[in-house]
């Protein structure tokens, strides 16, 4: 079966004798391609610049260079391009090296003209197919971004709207409200609020799954991240009655990651210490340099992790189950986007824990790029 | 307040928009609304709210973000304060910007659903606050 080359696109013909650069232009362009022949590898590959051509057809052997230099040259120019190599001393050998350099397809002269044309509209197509591929996997990547953010708003978006209406009914009348049905309002908003946090975890990881968290090039201030959390559990303040104390040395270097990632693997490192601690207990934040890293420590005096728990703790969904954690709200999800943030941003995250005493979470990540060379001796550990 | 002042919510969810008006009705407010960016320009150039509560989402996926820089353009609404209220912020912690910062010239955002608490501290407080530097503009 022969397909036709779709007219109008370019092949651009590389060969230091003319009558095979004649002959190669008549027979294509019978069969409807535009060509363009060039005696010398540099015109070539100067064409092959500025058109950024389907194919490309080259002679092994001319003076100057010859068609594995030229092979090198336009493959760094385009990874897409097709490269039909003729060769007249038609040895295994010429035909493996030009294939190992980078050609699709060998033509050993002498060759007929439909051999040419079946090895080009081969080839054609095969580009067709590459670039076919290419925008479908923009495509995708693109239909798969839009996917969790819609998603995640249509999932929330009835959530939102019912637990707003609770809020505000408990707000503006909860004094004709039976106290059993006041209670129960407050039952449901707190199972909605578990709704929303899973939904706001799943979003979370998939934004770290599709890049569009943990950016390795931005820097985040850790004093600054850590205030904004303390200020924000001070506004909300839990049950247990937990005080935080943070000590984050002034002159601690900026981090390596965004502002918002650094703010989620500390903020959920930070929820988990006071969900999990004792009542009038303790959260701890500490930080400190240690050579082109940061270490972070997130302690709490809560009940501790059972030594059988350790190897689960950053797996999906896995949630430690005793009488004291029974009641804890959770996703299950929160341990494993710390993991992935730290991963992202090349650090390392582990856990000590003592049960009965409480859990110490440390976390090393480097310093932002363009800070490694400041003076070391800024917030280094004592 | 001697007289009650206006705040107009503009979100395409109708059940979140009834609950913020009966809350702010409840606490003296009128209350205008609108379901989504075009109705919402055409409401406040015709009631001048003192206060703006503005979705994110609605028809076009940012279409709250356009619609805050075409409040701005309008000289009678530019120092009007405006409340991003939307369920994409819930993840990140609630940050202020200045109302001359750049393309997103919010005064507050808010995560959606808003504790009732928060959203009439942060209304008292953005009216109050804009409502001093307009009488302190006039008496210049």
């Amino acid at each position: 079966m022969q397909t036709k080359g779709a007219p109008d696109q370019l092949v651009v013909v590389i060969d230091d004798d003319e009558v095979m650069r004649l002959s190669c232009q008549q027979i294509l362009q019978k069969a409807g391609y535009k060509v363009e022949t060039f005696g010398n590898g540099h015109a070539g590959i100067k064409r092959i610049q500025e058109a950024k051509p389907p194919l490309l057809i080259v002679d092994i052997k001319m003076p100057e260079l010859d068609g594995f230099e030229v092979i090198n040259i336009v493959r760094k120019i385009d990874t897409d391009l097709v490269i039909v190599v003729i060769t007249g001393y038609a040895t295994i050998e010429t035909a493996v090296d030009a294939m190992k350099a980078g050609a699709y397809d060998f033509l050993p002269k002498p060759f007929t003209p439909n051999e040419l044309r079946m090895i080009i509209d081969r080839g054609f197509e095969r580009w067709r197919l590459t670039k076919e591929a290419q925008r479908l996997r923009r495509e995708k990547e693109e239909v798969e971004r839009k996917f969790v953010t819609l998603v995640s708003h249509q999932l929330k978006s009835p959530l939102v709207a019912i637990k707003q209406y609770l809020d505000v009914m408990l707000f503006t009348s909860k004094d004709q409200l039976p106290e059993k049905a006041a209670d129960w309002v407050r039952r449901c908003q707190v199972r909605l609020g578990e709704m929303l946090t899973i939904i706001q975890d799943w979003l979370a990881l998939s934004r770290i799954d599709s890049g569009s968290l943990c950016d390795r090039a931005s820097s985040a201030e850790l004093g600054k991240v850590v205030e904004n959390i303390i200020g924000e559990y001070q506004q909300v303040p839990s049950g247990l009655n937990v005080t935080i104390k943070a000590s984050i040395p002034s002159d601690l270097p900026p981090i390596c990651g965004d502002p918002v990632s650094i703010s989620m693997l500390v903020g959920n490192l930070v929820s988990n210490a006071v969900k999990y601690n004792r009542a009038g207990g303790s959260v701890s934040l500490k930080a400190c340099r240690v050579g082109n890293l940061v270490t972070i420590e997130v302690s709490d005096t809560g009940t501790g992790i059972p030594p059988g728990a350790m190897q689960h703790l950053f797996e999906e969904f896995y949630r430690v189950k005793t009488e004291a954690t029974q009641n804890i709200p959770g996703t299950g999800l929160g341990l494993v986007i710390c993991k992935r943030i730290v991963h992202e941003l090349n650090g390392t995250i582990d856990v000590r824990s003592k049960e009965g005493e409480g859990t110490t979470f440390i976390i090393h990540l480097p310093i932002a790029e363009n800070k490694k060379e400041v003076e070391a001796k800024s917030g280094e550990c004592k | 307040m001697s007289e009650s002042k206006t705040v107009l919510i503009i979100d395409d969810d109708r059940d979140f928009v009834t609950a913020i008006e009966t809350l702010l009705v409840s606490s003296g407010y009128r209350v205008a609304t609108a379901s989504n960016g075009r109705e919402g320009i055409q409401q406040a150039k015709k009631v001048q709210p003192d206060l703006i509560l503005l979705d994110v989402m609605m028809t076009e996926r940012t279409e709250g973000f356009f619609t805050l820089q075409e409040v701005r353009r309008i000289p009678a609404l530019s120092r009007t304060p405006v409340i991003v209220i939307s369920s994409i912020y819930t993840d990140q912690p609630v940050f202020r910007v200045s109302p001359e910062a750049g393309w997103l010239p919010a005064n507050l955002f808010l995560p959606k659903p808003v504790e009732p608490m928060r959203l009439l501290e942060e209304a008292r407080r953005l009216i109050g606050e804009n409502c001093q530097t307009a009488s302190a503009g006039r008496k210049l």
